[in-house]
């Protein structure tokens, strides 16, 4: 289960890094915007109501960071790039702790899907299906849309060569911050999905945000199928080693990572154009 | 006779310093944990001004540089407790971690670099709070773990113990002043005259040359991969004193201590203070700890203001505090000297300024 939302929020990394060269150390902040969001506005107006509202905060909340701030660090090395995204981060997220409180917050299940589902040869919550059925929707979306749409295409051209495409009439700018609002949003819903099942906490961005860095970076940094796949092995990796070994479930991911880069540095389906920029 | 100015002007300002904040609301033991953490913010520009490579991992350094230290005290060797000794295991150590890591780390480009040290550093934490427990005593720490006495020749000093009582009116009392300042102090002067030596020397004009321009130095023979991997040992050996001692003076050791926290405040303190400049590290971390020391005693708000500092920090002052003033005073000495100084990009607005 925790594999499915780092492919979520690895996948937002990945595609916003393919378009902007840009690794977002605010992504976990986006995360914990849609969880806070999506509790106080299913706490009036339901689960549903909170899933719609909250991404488009989180996405409305990210076109203003990359109007505001992160355009004038664009054709700054990507060093400085870093330091900023990790600025607003510590920014949010202390700002959420100022407004809600340290302590960590339930996010109930509403009761028409608190039930389990008989699967016939066990059952298992019905929140949890409909969350993977929803992550699983999530990605096929977001694949069409990169691969399938016209406008998937200047992404995908933007990626190889910005220039070019600019001169061809795309508005790589215009593609750029969609994408960035796109990737949050992800966040942002997956903020709110993933909550009634890991509950709320300030810190709740940043704990997702590490590991979906090594999902990355096992999957490969920009690849689509490489954030899926890396979200996977991670996910499954942590559930293996807790029944075998609990004492090193949250370590076995770095080893991982680090027999990745021993043995295919840009990761399992990344290109290798990336590590060395 | 310049260096001699230099290295008596450093000295006399570590003198001063612990006097100097006094009326301002500090006290001897803030300056003590100034210093400590200082030195490690020294290794991590280093590595981030110089080597242009961003740590988000220095925290692994750090805290296994404070639990080595003390573990070697406490279980290692607890018949025969030596405060070099728990130094020397503990740089050691860091040092070979250092490698380890560096040579996975190092052959990548900055952006994965970030990631992967951060990776790493979590990594540690990890392994120290939940795989070796039994040792490190877990979520609790090590705790009360007295340090020995610096034993120098036939000298045995007691480093918590104050100096002689003598009132200075506003600058407080010499007894508010322990023999760990005085230590800790001669030590920073060390890192500072070596932090100095190095960026001065070939190699540091080798990583200077490779952060402008990695493929042309590559092209020019060097070996980047090794200029970068001893900069990040270097970095994690400093990183690793400063958290031994830390661990010392403290007396204790908790896995918060590798946490990203930790990680992220010495990229604040150095870019608060200013990359690239020799006293900028040490300046903000002086600069931010201080704040947070009056700040925190006020208002829960304190890393939400810490965080509003940095952003303003990158956005307005791209140089850090002391990169700023130093590149204004550059720009009025004189706009030839400062644009053969400085790289054609960064020249150009100076010299604007100059003009105007």
């Amino acid at each position: 289960m925790r594999g499915l939302v780092y492919v979520a929020i690895a996948l937002g990394l990945t595609i916003v890094f393919g378009m902007l060269r840009l690794v977002n150390f605010a992504h976990g902040a986006f995360y914990a915007i849609g969880a806070y969001v999506g509790l106080v506005v299913a706490g009036r107006f339901g689960l549903v109501a909170a899933l719609i509202a909250a991404p488009v905060a989180v996405a409305a909340f990210a076109v203003v960071f990359d109007r505001v701030l992160l355009r004038r660090f664009y054709d700054k090395e990507p060093t400085s790039q870093i330091l900023v995204t990790f600025g607003v981060a510590i920014v949010v997220e202390e700002t959420l702790r100022l407004i809600f409180g340290s302590s960590t917050l339930p996010f109930p299940i509403p009761d028409a899907i608190s039930g389990s589902f008989n699967l016939g040869f066990a059952s298992y919550p019905a929140y949890r299906l409909l969350f993977a059925a929803g992550i699983i929707l999530v990605v096929v979306a977001v694949w069409y849309f990169i691969e399938g749409t016209d406008y998937g295409l200047i992404v995908r051209a933007g990626v190889r060569d910005r220039t070019m495409v600019q001169l061809l009439g795309g508005n790589v700018q215009l593609a750029s911050t969609i994408i960035f609002a796109l990737g949050a949003g992800i966040a942002g819903l997956v903020g709110v999905a993933a909550s009634p099942i890991y509950s709320v906490d300030p810190n709740t961005g940043f704990s997702f945000l590490v590991p979906s860095f090594v999902v990355v970076v096992i999957g490969g940094l920009g690849s689509f199928w490489g954030a899926v796949l890396g979200g996977l092995i991670v996910g499954e990796l942590g559930s293996l080693t807790t029944l075998l070994f609990p004492a090193a479930s949250d370590v076995v991911i770095y080893v991982a990572m680090a027999v990745v880069l021993l043995v295919r540095p840009q990761g399992l389906l990344g290109e290798s154009e990336v590590i060395k920029g | 006779m310049k260096d001699l100015r230099f290295y008596a002007l450093t000295a006399l300002g570590l003198v001063l310093f612990p006097f100097a904040i006094h009326p301002i609301g500090g006290y001897g033991g803030l300056a003590t944990q100034i210093l400590i953490v200082g030195i490690a913010s020294i290794g991590f520009n280093l590595l981030l001004g110089y080597a242009g490579l961003l740590s988000y991992g220095q925290a692994m350094f750090y805290g296994l540089g404070a639990y080595v230290a003390l573990l070697t005290v406490s279980r290692f060797f607890p018949q025969h407790p030596n405060f070099w000794l728990a130094i020397a295991l503990a740089v050691t150590f860091v040092s070979l971690v250092a490698v380890a890591v560096g040579m996975l780390v190092v052959r990548l480009y900055g952006i994965y670099f970030a990631l992967l040290t951060l990776a790493f550093a979590q990594m540690s934490y990890f392994l120290v709070f939940k795989v070796f427990d039994n040792l490190t005593q877990g979520d609790d720490g090590l705790q009360g773990i007295a340090s020995p006495p610096l034993a120098l020749g036939p000298w045995s000093i007691d480093l918590t113990a104050p100096l002689p009582a003598l009132a200075l009116g506003p600058f407080g009392d010499l007894s508010d002043i322990h023999y760990w300042y005085v230590f800790v102090a001669i030590v920073t002067f060390g890192v500072i005259a070596f932090s100095r030596t190095l960026t001065r020397s070939q190699f540091g004009e080798v990583l200077g040359a490779i952060r402008e321009n990695e493929e042309r130095s590559r092209f020019v023979g060097f070996d980047i991969a090794r200029y970068k991997l001893a900069a990040f040992v270097i970095a994690g050996a400093l990183t690793g004193l400063s958290g031994a001692l830390r661990g010392l003076y403290e007396t204790s050791a908790a896995p918060d201590i590798l946490t990203v926290d930790t990680s992220g405040n010495f990229v604040i303190y150095t870019v608060v203070g200013g990359v690239q400049t020799l006293f900028g590290p040490l300046l903000g971390t002086g600069l931010v700890m201080y704040l947070q020391n009056v700040i925190s005693a006020k208002t829960d708000a304190w890393r939400l203001i810490e965080g509003v500092i940095f952003v303003l920090v990158i956005v307005f002052l791209p140089g850090g505090v002391l990169g700023t003033l130093e590149k204004r005073r550059a720009g009025r000495r004189n706009i030839v000297t400062n644009a053969l100084r400085t790289t054609p990009a960064e020249a150009l607005p100076a010299a604007g300024e100059a003009t105007r």
